[in-house]
C-alpha cells in the first residue's frame, strides 16, 4: 500500500544505477547471442560491433551453427547423457531423503538427534574433501582387513557413478531441507491419521508427501540445476577424452578450452544451447529455487 | 516366555541391521553392477533411456522390499524398526559416499603419491612452501576478499535500489539473476570471448582488444581525433583500415597478463614507489577471472537482500523518513542492521562457494599462468600429477577453510532459534 506513496524513493539517480547495472550484466551475452548466429568465418573477419555499425551482421545471421553443433558435433549426444546423469542423481537423493525426513519428523526411536546431529554434520564437509576415495571406491571397492565389503566395480565412466556421487553430496541438504519442511506441516492431520490406524507408509505417501510437494520442488529445482550445470563430477568420474561420455557442461567445457581452434561460431552456440534447460527450469521455478538456493546457502 | 523375547531382540537386531547397511549395500550393488553390464551391452541410444528408468525408478524398489520385511516382525516393535528403515538408506548413502571418503582423504593426506608410505607432515609442508602453492593460496585469499567484497556490495545495491522502483522490480532483479542459472562453465565462455585475443594483423573480435586497437596512441592529444587512423580491420570504401601502424595500441592477451608490467602505462610508474610497485604487481587476469564469478553471484545476492529489505517494518522506514535522515542516513543506519544476518548468511555462502571455485579456472586458464585456486590445484595434484597425497592435502585446506564458518553458522542459527 504505502509502497505507491513513497515518492522520496522513486528518484531518477536510482533508477540510472539500476539501468546501468541492468545493461552491464547483459552486455557479455548479448554480444556472445550474436555471433553464434554468424557464420563462422563473419566472426572472424569482422566483430560483432563493427557488423552492427556497419549493418552488415541483419544479412548474415544464420541458424547453421546452431544445427552444425548440434548435429554434426553430436551436442545432441552429451545433451541425452546430461538428462541421463541429473534426472536420477535429482529423484534418489529426494527419494531417500523424503524418507528420512518423515521419519525424523514424525516417528520416535533410539538415537534420533544424534543421527540428525550426523546427517546435518556432514553438510560441511566440501565435495572435494570426497572425491579422491569416492573414485577408489567405485574403482576398486573397499576391503576391510583384507575382507572386500565392496566388490572391484569399476564403475568410473558410468552414469551410476555420478548417480551415486551427487547422491552422496546432496542428501544431507536434502534430509535437512525435507525435515524442516515437514515440521512444518500440522501435526495433528499426520497423528490422526495414525489415530485412524494408517500405516507409517501409507501416512508418508497418501499424506506426507503431497503435502510437502513445495518442499520438495525448492530442494529439486536446486539440485536439477547444480547437477546440470556441474563440470567438476561429470569431469571425475564420466571424463572428458571419451566424446561418449561428455555431458553438456563438459562438451560446452571442451569447445572452449581450445580444442576446436578458433570455432567461435561453434562455442557461442554451444554455450547459448546448453543455457535453454536451466533458463527454462529457472524461470519456471524461480521461487522454488531461491528457496533451495538460500536453505543451500550453509551447505559445504 | 524369555525365549520369544531373545527371538524377537535377534529379529530386531536383524531387521535393524537389513535396514541400515544390507538392504542399501545390495541395492547399491545391484544396479551399479547391472549397469556396469548394461553399459557395454547395449547401445548408447538405449542406455540413457535404460538410465533414465532406471536411475530413477530403482530407488523405490528398496523401500518397497523393506516394507515387505517389515511387516514380518513383531508387532509390538514394528514401529522402531520402520524408523530405521526409514532414516537408515539416508544414513548409509551418506556415511558411505560422504563421510567415509572424507575420513579417507584425512588418512592420505598423510601419505606418499601413491598412498603406500607414511611421509608424516610432508605433504602439508609442501603446501606452503612450493613455490606454486603459495601463488595458488594467495589467489585464493585475493579472490575470497573481492570476490565477496564486490557481491555483497553490488547486491545490495541492486537489491535496496529495485525495492524502491514503483515498477520493473521484479525485472531487474530477473536480469542481475538470470547468470546465476547459468553453468560456470557457460559464463567462462562468455568471458573469455570478451577478452579474447588475437595476433595482430587479425580483427580483434573481443571487445577490450577491438576498443583498444580502435584508440591511437596520440589520441589524448588536441587535434587528433580518436579513431581516426586506427581501425580494427574495417574495410571503408573498398580501403581496409586496421591498427598496424606504430601510433596504434596493440591487442593484450588480457588472461595471459599476470601483472601489469606488459601494459604501456606500466613504463610511467616508479618502480620504487610503494604503491606503483603493487600496482605493478596487481595480477591481471585472476582479477579478470574474478569478474565472471562477480557477474554470476551478484544476483543471488540481490535476491537474497530484497527479501530482507521488504520483511523491514514499513513503520521503522517511516519514522526515519519523517525524521528527514537523508537515504544513505536510511540505508546505514536502517536497511544494513537490521538486515545484517542475511548479509551474514549470503557472505558465508560466498566464502564456500569461492572457496570451492574449480570450473571457471579450469575452462579459462587451467590454472596456468598464476591463476590457480585450491580446488583446481586438487584436481591438478589428482589426475594430472597423479599425487593422491598432496591432492588430498589441498582438500583438507579446503575443508579447514570452510569449517569455522559453516560452525560460525550453525552458533548463530542455534541462537537466533532459541531467543
Amino acid at each position: 500500500m504505502t509502497r505507491n506513496t513513497q515518492k522520496w524513493y522513486d528518484k531518477p539517480i536510482s533508477k540510472l544505477i539500476l539501468v546501468t547495472i541492468a545493461i552491464t550484466w547483459m552486455f557479455p551475452i548479448f554480444g556472445f547471442m550474436l555471433s553464434s548466429f554468424r557464420p563462422g568465418e563473419s566472426i572472424k573477419r569482422e566483430s560483432w560491433w563493427d557488423a552492427i555499425y556497419t549493418g552488415k551482421i541483419w544479412t548474415e545471421l544464420t541458424l547453421d551453427n546452431y544445427s552444425e553443433i548440434f548435429f554434426a558435433d553430436n551436442l545432441d549426444r552429451s545433451f541425452y547423457n546430461s538428462f541421463a546423469v541429473t534426472i536420477p542423481s535429482t529423484i534418489i537423493p529426494i527419494t531417500i531423503a523424503a524418507f528420512a525426513a518423515y521419519a525424523f519428523a514424525f516417528m520416535e526411536f533410539r538415537g534420533k538427534e544424534v543421527l540428525f546431529l550426523f546427517v546435518v554434520g556432514s553438510m560441511i564437509i566440501p565435495l572435494q574433501m570426497s572425491l579422491i576415495p569416492l573414485v577408489q571406491l567405485f574403482k576398486s571397492g573397499i576391503e576391510v582387513f583384507g575382507i572386500p565389503i565392496i566388490p572391484e566395480l569399476d564403475l568410473n565412466g558410468t552414469f551410476v557413478a555420478t548417480w551415486f556421487a551427487h547422491t552422496g553430496f546432496g542428501l544431507p541438504l536434502a534430509t535437512f531441507l525435507l525435515r524442516d519442511f515437514m515440521m512444518g506441516l500440522p501435526k495433528s492431520v499426520i497423528e490422526s491419521a495414525k489415530i485412524d490406524g494408517a500405516s507409517n507408509m501409507t501416512t508418508f505417501f497418501k499424506l506426507v508427501l503431497p503435502l510437502s510437494v513445495a518442499g520438495i520442488a525448492a530442494f529439486g529445482t536446486f539440485q536439477f540445476l547444480w547437477v546440470y550445470n556441474d563440470f567438476l563430477v561429470a569431469n571425475v568420474f564420466l571424463g572428458v577424452y571419451n566424446p561418449e561420455n561428455l555431458v553438456v557442461t563438459s562438451h560446452v567445457s571442451q569447445l572452449a578450452v581450445g580444442a576446436y581452434g578458433e570455432a567461435w561460431h561453434l562455442r557461442t552456440s554451444g554455450a547459448i544451447i546448453s543455457m535453454i534447460v536451466p533458463l527454462i527450469v529457472f524461470f519456471s521455478l524461480q521461487r522454488f529455487f531461491i528457496r533451495g538456493l538460500i536453505g543451500g546457502a550453509v551447505k559445504g | 516366555m524369555r525365549e520369544q523375547t531373545q527371538q524377537e531382540k535377534l529379529m530386531s537386531i536383524g531387521i535393524s541391521m537389513l535396514a541400515l547397511g544390507i538392504f542399501p549395500l545390495i541395492w547399491f550393488l545391484s544396479q551399479a553392477i547391472l549397469f556396469r553390464e548394461l553399459t557395454d551391452a547395449i547401445s548408447r541410444n538405449l542406455l540413457v533411456v535404460v538410465a533414465l528408468i532406471i536411475g530413477s525408478s530403482f530407488i523405490f524398489l528398496l523401500f518397497l522390499g523393506m516394507d515387505k520385511i517389515i511387516k514380518l516382525a513383531p508387532k509390538d516393535n514394528r514401529d522402531a524398526l520402520e524408523a530405521r528403515m526409514f532414516v537408515g538408506p539416508s544414513l548409509f548413502m551418506i556415511a558411505l559416499f560422504l563421510f567415509y571418503p572424507a575420513l579417507r582423504t584425512f588418512y592420505i593426506s598423510f601419505k606418499d603419491r601413491y598412498s603406500n608410505d607414511f611421509v608424516g607432515l610432508d605433504n602439508y609442508k609442501w603446501a606452503f612452501t612450493d613455490p606454486e602453492m603459495i601463488v595458488t593460496i594467495r589467489n585464493q585469499i585475493v579472490w575470497l576478499f573481492f570476490v565477496v567484497t564486490f557481491v555483497l556490495l553490488i547486491g545490495l545495491v541492486v537489491g535496496w535500489l529495485s525495492d524502491r522502483l514503483n515498477k520493473g522490480e521484479a525485472f531487474f532483479k530477473s536480469i542481475v539473476f538470470l547468470p546465476m542459472a547459468i553453468s560456470a562453465v557457460g559464463a567462462s565462455a562468455i568471458f573469455k570471448f570478451i577478452y579474447e585475443y588475437r595476433p595482430p594483423p587479425l580483427t580483434q573480435i573481443g571487445i577490450i582488444n577491438g576498443i583498444r586497437v580502435s584508440v591511437d596512441r596520440g589520441s589524448t592529444l588536441p587535434g587528433i581525433k580518436p579513431g581516426e587512423k586506427c581501425m580494427n580491420n574495417r574495410i571503408i570504401d573498398g580501403q581496409l583500415k586496421d591498427f598496424k601502424n606504430d601510433d596504434c595500441l596493440n591487442p593484450i592477451g588480457w588472461l595471459q597478463q599476470r601483472d601489469l608490467s606488459n601494459l604501456p602505462f606500466a613504463e610511467n610508474l616508479n618502480p620504487d614507489n610503494f604503491f606503483s610497485s603493487i600496482l605493478v604487481n596487481l595480477p591481471v587476469n585472476t582479477m579478470l577471472l574474478m569478474l565472471i564469478m562477480i557477474w554470476m553471484f551478484t544476483g543471488f545476492a540481490a535476491v537474497v537482500f530484497s527479501a530482507g529489505i521488504k520483511s523491514i517494518p514499513q513503520e521503522i522506514m517511516e519514522a526515519g523518513q519523517i525524521d528527514g535522515a537523508s537515504e544513505m542516513r536510511v540505508f546505514r543506519s536502517i536497511v544494513i542492521p537490521y538486515i545484517k544476518s542475511t548479509i551474514i548468511v549470503v557472505g558465508t555462502y560466498m566464502v564456500v562457494t569461492v572457496l570451492k571455485a574449480f570450473d571457471i579456472i579450469y575452462v579459462s586458464t587451467r590454472g596456468d599462468l598464476e591463476t590457480n585456486l585450491l580446488a583446481v590445484k586438487m584436481l591438478d595434484e589428482f589426475s594430472k600429477y597423479r599425487n593422491f597425497g598432496r591432492s588430498a592435502t589441498v582438500a583438507v585446506l579446503i575443508f579447514v577453510c570452510v569449517l569455522p564458518i559453516i560452525i560460525g553458522t550453525a552458533i548463530r542459527e542455534k541462537e537466533n532459534t532459541q531467543s
